[in-house]
């Protein structure tokens, strides 16, 4: 379809993404009625607006789309019944993702039509191409990998805000004296529960009820790390201590027979039928949601839940027993926790109390800081964040749901991002994966703490659970209830 | 050790700063909290490079980027051809890399890295195209180490703090400044270009402090003998050292000697009517679990610690004797490993355990 | 082995399609036509080498040469359908460019089975390049001993030359054996793995040679079998594949223990590599 030129030389790239059922055929009704919508749109016809997947949406951003506008059945008009629902639910959350991210709203729009509506599919088109062209071209996609990173660089387009903000990327991992409230537990506190949890491993493996626990050691240089304990004899190789940073739920995705271990490439023999496994109270939300989604049985598992008092900054790089006098910081996510009890355990190790008070640093970056820059200052935030990334993927392999047989960031095909690294790549592939654990992220922000080059990933997955909550008073793992946005089709849940 | 000149830090921070207004001069940058080598966009970043209170005071030690020099060589995505299409014709243009550029501050174990890299890219024939352009349009100009990092064991591989065998230019500093070393004329005509450096004949070099040779040395590992090694092939001791790996690539990424990569063609915007493509080549690691995957489905090497056994046999025993590597192994001591593994699974721990079974 | 110094070996020739032939369900032969500097490049290739055909916009993939550069400069290559580049080439047809790199790897040393009895076993796909081999033989039928083929694949439709079996069968001192695993009603010959009908046919060990071509479990279980008729390492030959990425020694992606299968291979004997092939089954 030619793009009409104008004066001012720029017309919006537009893409509509209509259904078959209702916004195809409203075109073709505004078409039969003479009424006239610009040449800017190029319509993709769908056979559903479910059909319309994030990954498409950002991929249309990526390829230069300006403006982005899907247009769906009425909710109870969807041809397929429940289809429309779909979409309803996903896109709140992508467009707080993407906007999020540095993308102007106005540009990517969700409305209703049906097939009868000509005029009201005239009206909402070119209501929203007006809008789109009057912001300017969309600049999503970054044509070079180092355009925007060092144009800031140099001082060139850099705002103030963002260089604040920037540069408290890095200031959050140090200690400050906000870190005061938080108090480290005492040797003896430590070895207390240490001993505890290497008692109940023993008793577990003897009696045979388990034939692995996974905890935590102390490796040779200091560092906490997990452990893998198949006998006895070993057990005393388990400690606990606030260095325990890792969620060890990851590990068991892989490790326990079931049947869709059974039918997949792994050998069989090489899993166990039960595994034990140390959580913290978050950790303990991953096991709700990994049972809740089929990933693991819940009677495979023995949950050693421990009480928590927070996890110090730096925990399994370096060792903190050769640091007693120096300052010390807690991780970010245990500074907003409100928990240290484990949600669900079959073992309980250490004193809890069901709520504790939230001590949040000033030094955090919050997500309302980011929502208060414009558009473009987010924009150039998140890049340069993303251009750090090497695309290692440590991020993902550490999370326990992100599970996937094969990552749909990483197909042969490269039909969603390609292989490189691309600033353009490695935006997307962040998003798209903070999109998929929307509403299954537990927080455990493990993703932020294994990236080698410190992206701040927890920003994005505290932004998106906020929105949940918000949207579909949903949290991930505080009970055996699975993510409303793709779990639930019935036309009974919430729809926001 | 024959030593050029020597220079005081001002001229080297000038000398620097003039090189950056003339050619594209890549340093060790704190980018976040993180070391990384990054273009020099202001005298601010050389000054803090090689001021007194650099990278060291802010734990960045000793100046050791967290990915290693060899991305200037084998970037993480490479371009290799641009394909253009239209109905049955193909055009086929070469992307050969052509930027001159100076990378400042490179550490010894990165410069053997590349050595190494070298015996497998251009000296084992055919040579790689873009390797090698890559190869002869940057210069390395070598800045001494002045203290070995906790996981650094580059001096149990032969290496040294201030070895300067595999640079253009080796900078080592002392009381007054900058001792500089020409390695090769490639460096010679880069210093050629500017005199900011004096001649050695006013120093008394038997008394110099040069701080690297009297950093303190960190106890040697043992180094597995590659005709040891199959022995350790079968043994039992992989499935407990790889038990918690997480199969991410960290580890493989960061090391100066890792170059496995993978092949792909991707979507270009079209031109004139021919859809485009990009033929890339980008870092891939041998860790993940898919590596080896083969159509129809089968993957060799399925389990963890059948590919951390490969990873080290790699280093230690098949790249020494598919590529010769001049009598060294796959390994510099750097130990970026070490630091960057999530799960510190260690290779200085590997190689006591394996050196323990060897000596069983 | 055409190892070429100065050009780089990252890009393809082009080669037309010259004809596309259906050997077997979603197994098809290609057969492409080079000209100026891939014509010289593959003016002189032997029985077991292999390139890499591109399918320009979707990637690479290598495939084993299943011409003789005796019968003509077009080279052919059996296809089957499986992944995003073997699909994609599926859907070009005459007339349509690929790229071609190579020849790549070593080949079989064919002047050392001269005078020795032959044994090939080609399991699906694994025959395309061992057709070469066979064609070779027939070619010089005098200067081999006895030669008997052992075709195998999963189902009768999966079978591929079948339009070349009379020949083979017709040669002198030369015996064709085939086996399916699942065959239709019109089938008259052996149902079984490869493996049996090789108990069942037991060719002598005697002054022999055994080439093996087929899935990874294939190779594993006729190994063992060859072994128990009394065949020695060294008279085991196999050609391997490991999903290989440059073809050139650089990528690191098809190492067999130190060896690479791409420049070491991808034909080897069971002698040098025997112990090795564990780790890659």
């Amino acid at each position: 379809m030619p793009v009409l030129s104008t004066k001012d030389g720029y017309e919006p790239k537009i893409i509509a993404y209509l259904c078959t059922w209702c916004s195809y055929t409203g075109a073709d009704t505004a078409g039969i009625a003479r009424l006239k919508y610009p040449a800017n749109l190029r319509a993709v016809r769908v056979p559903c607006s479910g059909r319309v997947s994030p990954e498409i949406i950002m991929r249309t951003f990526d390829q230069g789309a300006d403006g982005v506008l899907i247009l769906a059945c009425h909710i109870g008009e969807c041809h397929y019944e429940t289809g429309n629902h779909r979409t309803a639910k996903r896109f709140p959350i992508l467009h707080s993702l993407m906007t999020f991210a540095g993308l102007e709203k106005e540009r990517l729009r969700l409305d209703w039509v049906s097939a009868s509506e000509g005029d009201r599919f005239s009206k909402i088109v070119n209501e929203f191409i007006a809008t789109v062209k009057s912001l300017g071209p969309a600049n999503w996609r970054v044509t070079s990998s180092d355009g925007i990173v060092v144009d800031r660089r140099m001082g060139v387009s850099g705002s103030d805000r963002v260089d604040r903000l920037l540069a408290r990327v890095s200031q959050q991992r140090s200690p400050t004296s906000s870190q005061q409230q938080f108090v480290l537990n005492s040797h003896t506190a430590n070895a207390e529960k240490s001993s505890a949890i290497q008692s109940v491993a023993r008793q577990l493996l003897e009696s045979g009820e388990v034939s692995l626990v996974i905890g935590y050691e102390t490796g040779p240089r200091g560092r906490t790390r997990p452990a893998f304990i198949n006998h006895p004899e070993d057990v005393d190789r388990l400690v606990w201590n606030q260095e325990c940073t890792h969620n060890l739920a990851t590990y068991l995705h892989g490790r326990l027979k079931t049947d869709a271990a059974a039918q997949s490439n792994q050998a069989d023999e090489e899993r166990s039928k039960r595994i034990a496994v140390v959580v913290k109270p978050c950790d303990s939300r991953a096991i709700n949601v990994l049972t809740v989604e089929n990933q693991i049985q819940r009677d495979q598992v023995h949950v050693i839940g421990v009480s928590c008092e927070g996890i110090l900054e730096g925990s399994g790089f370096k060792s903190f027993a050769d640091d007693q006098n120096s300052p010390y910081a807690f991780q970010s996510r245990c500074q907003s926790c409100q928990i240290n009890k484990p949600v669900v355990f079959d073992t309980l190790i250490g004193e809890v109390s069901e709520s504790r008070k939230i001590q949040v640093s000033a030094d955090l970056i919050s997500s309302q800081e980011l929502w208060d820059l414009t558009p473009g200052e987010r924009a150039e935030f998140w890049l340069s964040q993303f251009d750090r990334c090497i695309r290692c993927y440590a991020c993902r392999q550490a999370c326990p749901q992100c599970n996937c047989p094969t990552c749909l960031y990483e197909r042969d095909d490269s039909l969603w991002v390609g292989m490189g690294t691309g600033l353009n790549e490695k935006r997307t592939f962040h998003l798209g994966r903070a999109y998929h654990l929307a509403g299954r992220c537990i927080g455990c922000d493990e993703c932020e703490h294994v990236c080698p080059v410190g992206l701040p990933l927890s920003l994005l997955n505290q932004m998106l659970a906020q929105e949940v909550e918000k949207v579909f008073s949903h949290r991930a793992g505080y009970s055996m209830e699975a993510s409303p946005i793709v779990s639930k089709l019935s036309g009974e849940e919430r729809l926001p | 050790m024959n030593y050029e000149g020597f220079c005081t830090r001002d001229a080297l921070v000038n000398w620097l700063d003039d090189l950056a207004g003339q050619v594209s001069l890549v340093i060790p940058v704190n980018d976040s909290g993180f070391l990384l080598y990054r273009q020099v966009v202001s005298v601010a970043d050389i000054a803090w490079l090689v001021g007194e209170s650099g990278p060291s005071t802010e734990q960045m030690y000793p100046h050791r980027p967290v990915l290693a020099v060899k991305e200037m060589f084998f970037p993480s995505t490479e371009p290799l051809v641009k394909i253009k299409k239209k109905a049955q014709q193909v055009l086929l243009e070469e992307t050969l890399p052509d930027k001159p550029q100076v990378v400042f501050g490179v550490t010894p174990c990165d410069a053997r890295g590349v050595r190494i890299m070298d015996n497998i890219f251009i000296e084992d024939l055919p040579a790689d195209a873009y390797y090698t352009r890559r190869r002869e349009n940057v210069t390395m100009v070598g800045l001494a180490c002045q203290e070995m990092g906790e996981s650094c064991f580059c001096t149990s591989l032969g290496g040294a703090l201030d070895d300067p065998s595999d640079m253009d230019i080796m900078l080592t500093e002392f009381e007054e400044g900058f001792l500089i070393q020409v390695v090769t004329e490639k460096g010679r005509s880069l210093l050629g270009k500017q005199k900011f450096y004096s001649d050695t004949s006013t120093l008394n070099l038997d008394q110099v402090t040069n701080r690297a040779t009297h950093a303190a040395i960190s106890p040697l590992i043992p180094i597995p003998d590659i005709e040891a090694m199959p022995r350790l092939f079968n043994h039992e001791i992989w499935d407990r050292l790889a038990e918690s790996c997480l199969s991410c690539r960290i580890c493989s990424y960061v090391c100066p000697t890792c170059r496995c990569f993978d092949l792909r063609d991707e979507m270009l915007p079209s031109e004139n009517g021919y859809e485009c493509y990009q033929r890339i080549r980008c870092w891939d690691s041998c860790s993940r679990d898919a590596y080896r995957r083969i159509a129809g489905g089968h993957t060799p090497r399925a389990t963890e610690a059948e590919r951390l056994r490969n990873r080290i046999f790699c280093k230690f025993n098949y790249s020494p004797r598919q590529y010769g590597l001049e009598g060294t192994v796959a390994c510099t001591g750097c130990g970026r490993c070490i630091d960057a593994c999530p799960v510190n699974i260690d290779i200085t721990e590997i190689l006591g355990c394996l050196a323990e079974v060897v000596n069983e | 082995m055409n190892r070429k110094v100065d050009k780089n070996q990252m890009i393809p020739y082009l080669g037309k399609i010259t004809q596309v032939n259906d050997l077997a369900a979603d197994i098809k032969l290609l057969g492409v036509e080079l000209s100026n500097g891939g014509a010289e490049a593959f003016c002189d290739y032997n029985p077991g080498q292999f390139a890499f055909l591109s399918a320009f916009g979707v990637g690479e993939a290598p495939f084993g040469i299943a011409s003789t550069v005796n019968r003509g400069n077009v080279l052919e290559f059996a296809v089957q359908r499986l992944g995003s580049v073997t699909t994609a080439l599926h859907e070009l047809g005459e007339g349509d460019y690929v790229g071609v790199r190579g020849p790549m790897g070593n080949s079989f040393p064919m002047e050392q089975f001269q005078g020795k009895n032959l044994v090939v076993l080609g399991g699906g796909i694994g025959g395309a390049p061992l057709r070469p081999v066979i064609q070779t033989i027939l070619d010089n039928r005098n200067d081999y001993g006895h030669f008997s083929i052992l075709w195998a694949a999963r189902h009768s439709s999966l079978l591929i030359f079948t339009e070349e079996y009379e020949n083979w069968r017709m040669a002198p001192d030369t015996e064709l054996h085939l086996t399916v695993d699942r065959a239709d009603k019109l089938w008259g010959h052996n149902i079984g793995l490869i493996t049996d009908l090789l108990e069942k046919v037991a060719p002598s060990a005697e002054n022999a040679i055994a080439i093996t071509c087929g899935p990874p479990v294939m190779i594993h279980f006729t190994g063992k079998m060859l072994s128990k008729l009394g065949f020695q390492p060294k008279q085991c030959y196999v050609t391997l594949e490991a999903r290989m990425h440059c073809g050139i020694g650089k990528c690191g992606r098809c190492n067999l223990g130190n060896k690479l299968i791409c420049v070491d291979g991808p034909v080897f004997s069971m002698a040098e590599v025997g112990e090795l092939l564990e780790s890659f089954l």
